[in-house]
């Protein structure tokens, strides 16, 4: 309507548009990079670890009884607690999804000391492991009670000969076959040692919440371990909380010779995972707002500034005719102007920052409409922010016009 | 007349008390967010041990995979092998060097009430007290000798000797671990190096350990480590020697070096031992020994991190558009003035007059921010404890020392002052006649 | 053209209500050029103000071209002040940041014209009041007279039929009062209503008509001119 004078208007008055205009593009480029973060981890955190977590805990026991007999006790504690009331299985294990530290291993589909080999998280279970672990096996089976043996580390036993991986896995050693076909073929760890594919599981990821093969996991039927033991357990829906100080106190009292210790439940633990990268997400949140809140209160300001200022104006404007409505929007035509450069301006900005912020911290590159709907939601809060003083302006009374100075 | 200034600063501050507020608040905000973030950057990157860092160096020799670098482009794995590590530790060449690595006891009071529980505990060699300048409140670490012999001797700290003795002089007493009887040979004061920097391939800003024993003793009752091992290839065979003999990492080495000669020769050192190794076939990789003090090996490992360097780029734009908004208030303030000013002038108020009362103006509202700012930041690393939960670093970050609080106050002033400049500038050019020409 | 009937004006304050306008009650034809006088705070900028839309009375009955206009809502009022009545003020009131095409060009954007239609319109008045010139001028760069003339040509922009001026050389010296005036004259007598607020006696004078107001009355015995002006 009035775009010519308006802007006129502004070019004369530059500073303190420019002024406004900046702390848009400054806001703009701050805030989509803010929210590109916060959409980077909330996927992260959204990425299933494949295991039935609404009902799993995990605990360990360590033995200090140099007389223990390790094996019988691991034997008689999972009978144990696999016979107690409110558990679906249990398994002693090495590690869990996403528990910040656990075991890896290079698996290659050659065998040999210089062939290409992709890296897996490695979980040793015995046969209650798949169901313990609630991961849905896609194809192939699940291990049987003869394949499970201790690992004796006095003996010069290979590595077990059989091995259930996740989906993930399988593509990355097979890439150009179904997982049907998958099961049966043989990879190779520790260079030269041969594993024959049983089962896939479709998803399973390993210990490391960071790891970018994260998706990599295999289950190895074996146990390990000579003091201490990691037990995961899988309660029935709904008995979890109820049955893990249940657990731990039959099992200390069932051998005093080790302590029970560090019990976690599988919601903890993805907590724990990702503790940083939440509540990076809720500072960013709350420095967008506050962002966005300091922003629109310096418009409010500005605006309510530039409306005393031009009160006299603005009677005149009335007096020569303008109607409130044409007065109100007079205020945010001006203000969409102003927006209209900070968005521009900060489109540039939050490119050349993702950039940057790409570059130096590998973060991932702006989906394309993060710009767009930045510009859009900035331009929303411009408008409501002066409609206040707007308003204000309109009902500035045409008799002032006449009333002097 | 600089009373009479920072009078009228005060009258026109509360004249506008809506304005004034929001440009404090501004203010104040964006140096709470700036400081909060500059003072986690701060405890992270601090030097732990600010007198010795630039003697202690870190050790690194790459045995790795010859197809392959351990880390990165070129770098050298992050610690030793045990072959390398007793190699070295051996044939002690530095002034004092110590070889350690992270692993868990049980400690069984000897008091049958009490509880057995676990400790997290270090395998060390003597000279890691003397060496890290560790404080004792009872005895001291243990000698050579008792490295070379597998003495059993422990090392522990407060909180383990209030539990187990409440809190006496407990030197020459008993620590059952694991069923073994230790004997103890000092108990360590409060030490709480931040970042945990002998240690950095575990967690950065991880807890000290409680309990301290010799690496022989370790070795003999065959401790593998809590902390990371890594393997390029696997051991040739299971067990305990087949582990120690394997081209796993599993320990590190800090050495005592003063001076660049010294660095030099040890560095020589390292890499004639490289070739000898090379001459038993071992280290397949181009010769890539490191040496790196307290200061670079914690820059290397990164220990400020990247989500906090993020956070600081954020704070610091954060801070821009706090600044810009007050900027724009200002301006604006000094516009709708413009007839006072000039007014002034025309009753003769030189430039300079009109300066130093809108700079004094400025000041007082940037003293007031940063006042504020300080308020903000110490809120701000509440809120930081409350997102990040408790922990050693963050029990760090809540003590906030003078350098951060005068940091803040002189960032808040500067960051005001800076923000008055321009509008302060278009003030001084307000004509004397324009009065008479303002509609 | 403009038919008031015992029009009042109160103005409430917290403490004092103040009787600006008291049935005030005045005639004007088409094509009249009348002076308003009377002492300062008598009721002569509120009496245009209501005559001007600006204001509305308290009561009374306003006629503006035969139409009542006490109950009209504030968009047509605006809307009539637009395309009606032009205004000219003692100090001008300017826009500052516009140039004098551009402050012209005020209350024709209100109108609605096209692009066309408003540059042929303001070159013509701007061309009347002798600043073809000083086209691209912000006021600030320009004299009283002449910021008052281009004043001038914003109200006439829209071709109003009734022109009020409060004290339109109230800022002024002589000479640039003479030429504002004889502006004025020549505009009436191309059939430009007027109604002009003065101080001085010799530019009312001039007036066809002339008229006195005295604590919001119209006093029916115009008093001797020189005396209304001492007051
Ligand atoms: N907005 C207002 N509020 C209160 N009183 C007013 C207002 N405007 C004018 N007045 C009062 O009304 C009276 C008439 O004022 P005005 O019409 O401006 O007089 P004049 O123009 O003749 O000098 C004066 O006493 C003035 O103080
Ligand atoms: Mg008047």
């Amino acid at each position: 309507m009035e775009i010519g004078p308006i802007w006129r208007t502004m070019l004369r008055n530059k500073s303190s548009y420019v002024l406004i205009a900046l702390q848009i593009a400054v806001t703009m480029a701050l805030m989509v990079n803010a929210i590109a973060i916060i959409q980077e981890r909330t996927r992260l955190m959204g990425r299933p670890t494949g295991i039935d977590e609404d009902n799993i805990f995990t605990f360990n026991s360590t033995g200090f009884d140099p007389n223990m007999d390790f094996q019988a006790l691991v034997a008689e504690d999972l009978d144990a607690i696999r016979n107690h009331p409110g558990i679906d299985n249990a398994v002693m294990t090495n590690s869990l999804p996403i528990r910040n530290g656990g075991w890896g291993q290079q698996f290659q589909t050659e065998p040999g000391t210089d062939v290409e080999s992709v890296g897996t998280g490695i979980y040793f279970v015995d046969e209650h492991g798949v169901d313990t672990f609630g991961v849905d096996l896609i194809a192939g089976r699940n291990f049987t009670s003869t394949e499970i043996n201790w690992f004796d580390p006095e003996s010069d036993d290979m590595w077990p000969s059989v091995v259930i991986v996740s989906a993930a896995l399988a593509e990355s050693l097979f890439p150009d076959i179904s997982y049907d076909e998958a099961v049966g073929k043989t990879a190779y760890v520790n260079s030269v040692e041969p594993i024959t594919i049983v089962g896939i599981v479709k998803t399973l990821q390993a210990s490391w919440p960071s790891w970018e093969h994260i998706e990599n996991a295999s289950l190895v039927p074996q146990k390990r371990g000579a003091t201490s033991a990691r037990y995961v357990v899988r309660t029935e829906a709904g008995y979890r909380d109820e049955v893990i100080p249940q657990i731990e106190k039959m099992l200390a009292e069932s051998y005093k010779g080790r302590i029970i210790r560090n019990s976690k439940t599988m919601t903890e633990v993805r907590n724990d995972a990702y503790a940083s990268d939440s509540a990076m997400i809720k500072l960013l949140f709350f420095v967008v707002s506050v962002l966005i809140a300091i922003t629109s209160l310096g418009i409010v300001g500005l605006a309510s500034f530039s409306v005393t200022r031009r009160t006299k104006q603005i009677g005149t404007r009335r007096a020569l005719g303008a109607t409130r409505p044409a007065i109100l929007r007079y205020f945010l035509l001006e203000n969409f102007l102003i927006s209209s450069v900070g968005v521009a301006t900060g489109a540039i900005l939050a490119v050349g920052l993702n950039m940057w912020m790409v570059q130096t911290f590998n973060l991932t590159p702006l989906a394309w409409y993060m710009i767009p709907s930045a510009m859009l939601v900035l331009w929303l809060v411009g408008q409501l922010a002066v409609y206040g003083p707007a308003r204000r302006a309109s009902f500035v009374s045409p008799a002032i016009a006449t009333r002097t100075v | 007349m600089f009373r009479y200034y920072l009078k009228l600063g005060l009258l026109s501050i509360r004249r506008n008390p809506a304005l004034s507020a929001l440009m404090i608040a501004a203010i104040a905000t964006g140096i709470g967010a700036c400081m909060t973030i500059v003072n986690i950057e701060y405890v992270m990157g601090s030097n732990p041990i600010p007198h010795r860092s630039d003697v202690l160096y870190y050790v690194q020799v790459d045995s790795w995979d010859p197809n392959e670098a351990a880390v990165d482009v070129d770098r050298p794995p992050r610690q030793l092998t045990y072959t390398d590590g007793t190699a070295l530790l051996e044939a002690r060449e530095a002034r004092r060097q110590v070889l350690s690595y992270m692993t868990w006891r049980v400690v069984e009071p000897e008091d049958s009430e009490q509880l057995p529980f676990q400790v997290q505990s270090r395998s060390t060699s003597a000279d890691f007290f003397p060496m890290f300048d560790t404080p004792f409140v009872y005895g001291g670490g243990w000698d050579k000798s008792a490295d070379d012999n597998g003495e059993y001797v422990v090392v522990i700290n407060k909180e383990v000797n209030e539990t187990l003795f409440g809190g006496e002089d407990s030197v020459g007493r008993t620590v059952i671990m694991n069923g073994d009887r230790y004997r103890v040979s000092g108990v360590l004061d409060t030490w709480d190096p931040m970042p945990k920097f002998y240690d950095l391939n575990n967690q950065h800003f991880g807890e000290v350990e409680e309990v301290f024993f010799p690496f022989s003793v370790s070795i003999a009752k065959e401790l593998s480590s809590n902390g990371n091992t890594n393997c390029w290839k696997a051991p040739d065979s299971n067990g305990w020697e087949a582990f120690k003999n394997s081209e796993c990492v599993w320990m590190q080495l800090w050495v005592e070096l003063h001076g660049a000669e010294e660095k030099q020769n040890y560095l020589a050192f390292l890499d004639a031992y490289a070739e000898s190794q090379k001459a038993l076939g071992r280290f397949a990789r181009p010769l890539n020994n490191r040496l790196n003090n307290v200061t670079e090996w914690m820059e290397i490992e990164g220990v400020v991190a990247d989500d906090v360097q993020v956070l600081l780029g954020l704070a610091v734009l954060f801070l821009a558009v706090c600044l810009l908004n007050t900027v724009g208030l200002i301006l604006a303030k000094v516009m709708r003035r413009a007839g006072d000013i000039s007014l002034r002038r025309a009753l003769g108020a030189s430039r300079r007059a009109i300066f130093v009362q809108y700079i004094v103006e400025a000041g007082v509202v940037g003293l007031v921010g940063g006042f504020m700012g300080i308020a903000m930041t110490w809120l701000g690393l509440q809120g930081i404890r409350g997102l990040f939960g408790q922990s050693r670093m963050i029990d760090h970050l809540v003590q906030m020392n003078w350098t951060m609080i005068l940091a803040a106050i002189f960032l808040a002033v500067m960051a005001a002052l800076a923000a008055a400049l321009y509008p302060t500038w278009r003030a001084c050019r307000i004509q004397p006649a324009a009065l008479l020409k303002a509609l | 053209m403009l038919n008031m009937k015992d029009i009042s004006k109160v103005y409430r304050t917290e403490s004092v209500e103040t009787h600006a306008l008291r049935d005030f009650s005045l005639h004007v034809e088409e094509g009249e050029f009348v002076s308003v006088t009377g002492p300062s705070g008598s009721g002569k900028t509120t009496f245009l103000n209501v005559a001007g839309l600006l204001e509305e009375s308290s009561s009374g009955i306003y006629e503006l071209d035969g139409r009542d206009v006490s109950s009209l809502n504030d968009n047509e009022r605006s809307r009539l002040r637009n395309e009606k009545i032009g205004f000219i003020f003692q100090s001008f009131n300017l826009i500052p940041e516009l140039d004098i095409f551009d402050n012209v060009d005020v209350p024709l954007r209100y109108r609605g014209f096209g692009n066309a239609e408003r540059k042929k319109r303001i070159e013509r008045v701007i061309d009347i009041v002798g600043l073809g010139s000083r086209i691209k001028h912000l006021p600030s760069q320009l004299s009283g007279g002449q910021q008052q003339r281009v004043a001038i040509a914003r109200a006439l922009a829209g071709e109003p039929r009734f022109l009020l001026a409060d004290e339109p050389t109230g800022n002024l010296d002589s000479e640039m009062a003479e030429s504002v005036m004889q502006l004025l004259e020549s505009i009436n007598a191309e059939g430009t209503t007027i109604v002009m607020v003065t101080h001085e006696p010799n530019l009312a004078q001039r007036a066809r008509r002339n008229i006195y107001v005295r604590d919001g009355q119209l006093e029916e015995a115009v008093p001797d001119l020189q005396v209304a002006a001492a007051l």
